[in-house]
């Protein structure tokens, strides 16, 4: 593959608060993103009644103090803009000849919502009902368990949407206190991206969201994450199919072995089309499965990832998909991969990672990740050498470090 | 507000003798290319016996060709830094490539061979078909494809649009290999297929390869007219009992072909009744009346007259008839009401903006163009009368149009009732009375793109 030619022009500016605003120039584009993602964490959510964080995301849209909720959605449109609120912030898409407009609705979202009583009481009942829908669905019901079951007590461990019980006592006061004391700048990110000179979008970015001040209190540490042992369960549902999850707690993503174990994962079980072992292996040799995955790369993050691998297969499957992930885990421990095997992943994962680049809010997201992280902005032009540097000894070696078939919860729902 | 918006790039059209049509479009923001082969087949070309063959096909085509062993076809896509899918839906099966620039003409050469010379390999088949049977068993266990397969298959009772395109356990598993050779030497061949590239590419090197690659092959038969789906003499209905605890519903409207000028206008109405906060259907059900907690409708456009779907999930507790009642209402009440001309404005500008974003990527322009090349009589140039066509649109016309379709006695209204909700519930039928009666017009203004070609109906192969 060839050396990556592309070069990214990214500004960045820290206000005082404590926010830094990042600009990506996009040349020639007619539209523009911004998104913002402040500091809250999944600690932040109050201990008695979880859920609290994923209603302050799911309301933000639903009034602010110059809009009420069919007025906000209404202005947006008027411009041709998608609006969203989440827990973190917000992000805003649009032609780029609204703007100013789109940012502003941003702004208002993010730093002013009224969270209206008659709102909250209906996204809650949506939220409630979503909540049991999910319960009906084998694939959600075992992933949601599996995380349980693999961070146990730690706060990881909590479902960030909530129970139906704790979702049920939210009440407006608790989303207003939770945006007040946590939306704060400080740590926290304002992202865009479009055509605009840099230090111009830093300049629209400094009007929008100098008013965001104040300060949020400490967060709350948060224990080591401490592997499981081995355990099995399944929840029977009246279902054609059964979902299996298979794995443990994973790593951050700054550990030393990110990159070593993001090629171990596209040879296992994350590679494009069904090129990984396991698709080879599951899916196209054995017939079990229409979708098999296996990685512990993409879900690292400031907090510990989980390796999982995943199956959607027959009940009369389980066993043998169960044991197929079990050989795989081992081979890939015990044997280095071949150098041409090696060589493809590495091909892939340098080649492909310019299609990230083509949206503006990809790029957007790009350089909130590249700060947070650390990466720097050159990082696009580093990746590629990054990935080369991998030896075949490099993947067996992350494999029998970060992967560990003695230690692995297994849990499946659906077709008994 | 005015938005200055290139709907139609300049496009580089290469014909060959035996059918077969390419575009090409060079954007050299990035150094990517991206490919798209469509193929005039899909599950309406198959005979009774024989459904789920066009997407069990589009699974075979990555098993192997004569030039492309097992397996290569994702390999190499792979070595290049690239991605490939595919889907099936009832009029087409697309295949796609995102590639570096540098290396994306091999994306050429597997479509060439793999147009007449798949090898469909009998112990693939036998081994792919266990894949297909998991999709179809994954797609069983979903809340919303049996309720909206129940509406198709009501809705089209003559038409070969009423069989799903998975198709049909038993026949999958009777399907053999020589069922499907015969199926793919008949329908595959360059007059039934175009292909869209778009990117960092050398438009005269390109157009010069294509012609190497597929100007020595034969033509194909034309795809045969499908049986007329007659005019409905009434209102259908289905029940369907599901173990899932949330109600749901689906109604389906028979409506007209893709391109044709009321098919803009349905996507205007679907966009003014429940694409957006500020939709009919969200202020009355989801915001007033707190009945359902999603609600969404889409103007299903298809070669053959398509259908035009609304589509909600109930809180619980809700009753259906009461649902069903609201939906009626507002339905009569934009017969009664069209479309204000502010409404208008705000729709036609969302449109506009979803038309900015389907071009962000070199993929999404590519299938864009392949969409309407493929789907609409005039072919990709129609891009070009898009936004002036919506624009023409003016509310007696919009009146009409949904006076012409959206009448209940020609609906298909489909319930999916959790177990312990009695199923006659939704039995009477609800009297409708104008929405303009209840005082305040809602404001339309959807989020959405319009979504021209967008099929529900449609499956793939899985991951990219």
């Amino acid at each position: 593959m060839s050396k990556n030619p592309i070069r990214l022009d990214v500004a960045e500016r820290e206000l005082k608060s404590g926010l830094t605003l990042l600009a990506v120039h996009n040349p020639g584009v007619q539209t523009f993103a911004c998104a913002v993602s402040l500091d809250t964490r999944i600690a932040d959510d109050p201990v008695k009644l979880p859920g609290v964080a994923n209603m302050v995301g799911e309301c933000l849209d639903e009034g602010t103090s110059r809009y009420d909720s069919l007025g906000l959605a209404a202005a947006a449109e008027e411009v041709g803009a998608a609006l969203e609120g989440n827990h973190r912030g917000g992000a805003v898409m649009c032609p780029v000849s609204s703007q100013k407009k789109a940012t502003e609705l941003l702004r208002q979202l993010v730093m002013e919502p009224s969270f209206p009583g008659r709102e909250v009481r209906r996204v809650q009942s949506e939220v409630l009902t979503e909540l049991q829908s999910e319960l009906d669905e084998p694939r959600t019901v075992a992933a949601r368990r599996f995380r349980a079951e693999i961070y146990g007590e730690h706060v990881l461990g909590r479902a960030m949407q909530g129970t139906l019980e704790s979702v049920a006592a939210i009440k407006p006061k608790h989303l207003r206190e939770y945006h007040e004391t946590w939306f704060r700048p400080r740590d926290g990110y304002v992202a865009a991206s479009g055509p605009f000179e840099p230090e111009d979008m830093l300049d629209r970015l400094e009007r929008a969201f100098r008013g965001l001040r104040g300060a949020a209190p400490e967060h709350a540490p948060l224990p080591k994450v401490q592997l499981g042992d081995a355990s099995d369960h399944h929840i029977a549902m009246p279902r054609e199919q059964v979902h299996v999850f298979l794995g443990h707690a994973g790593v951050r993503r700054e550990d030393p072995d990110f990159y070593r174990l993001s090629v171990m994962d596209h040879i296992l079980g994350s590679g494009p089309g069904f090129t990984s072992r396991c698709s080879r292996k599951l899916r196209d040799e054995m017939g079990l499965c229409y979708s098999v995955s296996a990685g512990i790369a993409a879900s690292a993050g400031a907090e510990p990832g989980t390796f999982t691998a995943y199956i959607g297969t027959s009940a009369e499957h389980r066993e043998k998909a169960v044991a197929g992930f079990l050989a795989e885990i081992d081979r890939i421990r015990s044997q280095p991969p071949s150098e041409s095997e090696l060589q493809d992943v590495k091909d892939y994962l340098t080649g492909s990672f310019v299609f990230a680049l083509e949206r503006n809010s990809n790029l957007a997201a790009y350089a909130l990740r590249a700060r947070r992280f650390g990466l720097g902005y050159d990082f696009v032009e580093r990746y590629p050498d990054l990935i080369r540097a991998v030896s075949v000894d490099d993947v067996r070696q992350v494999a029998e470090r970060h992967l560990h078939p003695d230690r692995l919860t297994i849990v499946s729902a659906g077709a008994s | 507000m005015k938005m200055d918006i290139e709907m139609l790039p300049d496009v580089d059209v290469v014909e060959l003798k035996n059918g077969f049509r390419a575009l090409l479009v060079e954007r050299r923001s990035l150094p990517v290319v991206a490919s798209v082969c469509w193929y005039q087949v899909g599950s309406r070309d198959e005979k009774t016996g024989q459904t789920g063959v066009s997407h069990f096909l589009e699974h075979m085509m990555f098993k192997g060709t004569d030039k492309f062993g097992k397996g290569e076809i994702d390999q190499q896509t792979s070595k290049m830094g690239g991605s490939n899918n595919a889907f099936t839906d009832t009029d087409s099966t697309a295949y796609y490539f995102s590639l570096a620039a540098d290396r994306w003409e091999t994306a050429l050469e597997i479509e060439a061979s793999r147009m007449r010379s798949c090898l469909l390999d009998p112990d693939e088949f036998q081994s792919e078909k266990s894949v297909v049977l998991e999709e179809l068993a994954m797609g069983e266990d979903e809340p919303w494809r049996p309720l909206y397969q129940a509406v198709e298959s009501a809705m089209f009772q003559t038409h070969p649009y009423h069989h799903p395109v998975i198709g049909y356990r038993e026949e999958l598993e009777r399907l053999t290999v020589g069922q499907m050779r015969s199926y793919y030497e008949r329908h595959y061949g360059p007059n039934r297929a175009c292909m869209t590239i778009v990117g960092a590419i050398d438009r005269r090197r390109t157009r010069r390869r294509i012609k190497q690659l597929f100007g020595g092959m034969p033509r194909v038969a034309d795809r045969e007219v499908a049986i007329r789906e007659p005019e409905p003499k009434g209102e259908r209905r289905v029940t369907l009992k599901t173990t899932h605890s949330v109600a749901r519903a689906c109604i389906g409207f028979p409506t007209c072909r893709m391109g044709a000028r009321d098919d803009y206008a349905l996507d205007l109405l679907a966009h003014d009744l429940g694409n957006s906060k500020n939709s009919r259907l969200y202020r009355r059900l989801v915001v007033e009346d707190r009945l359902v907690t999603e609600i969404s409708v889409m103007n299903e456009v298809r070669q053959d007259p398509g259908g035009f779907f609304i589509m909600c999930e109930l809180h619980p507790g809700a009753a259906p008839e009461k649902v069903e009642r609201a939906i009626r209402e507002e339905v009569a009440g934009m017969i009664d009401e069209g479309v204000a001309a502010h409404d208008l404005r705000r729709i036609r500008t969302q449109i506009e903006a979803s038309f900015l974003f389907q071009d962000e990527t070199v993929l999404d322009l590519a299938m864009k163009l392949a969409r309407f090349e493929a789907g609409t009589p005039d072919g990709y140039s129609t891009l070009s009368q898009v936004l002036s066509t919506y624009a023409s649109m003016k509310r007696k016309e919009l009146c009409e149009v949904a006076a012409r379709y959206l009448q209940f006695d020609r609906a298909t209204i489909a319930w999916a009732l959790p177990t312990d909700l009695p199923a006659s519930a939704t039995a009477g039928r609800a009297s409708a009375r104008s929405a303009a009666k209840r005082g305040s017009r809602r404001k339309a203004a959807p989020k959405g793109s319009p979504k021209k070609g967008k099929k529900k109906s449609k499956t793939g192969r899985g991951k990219a």
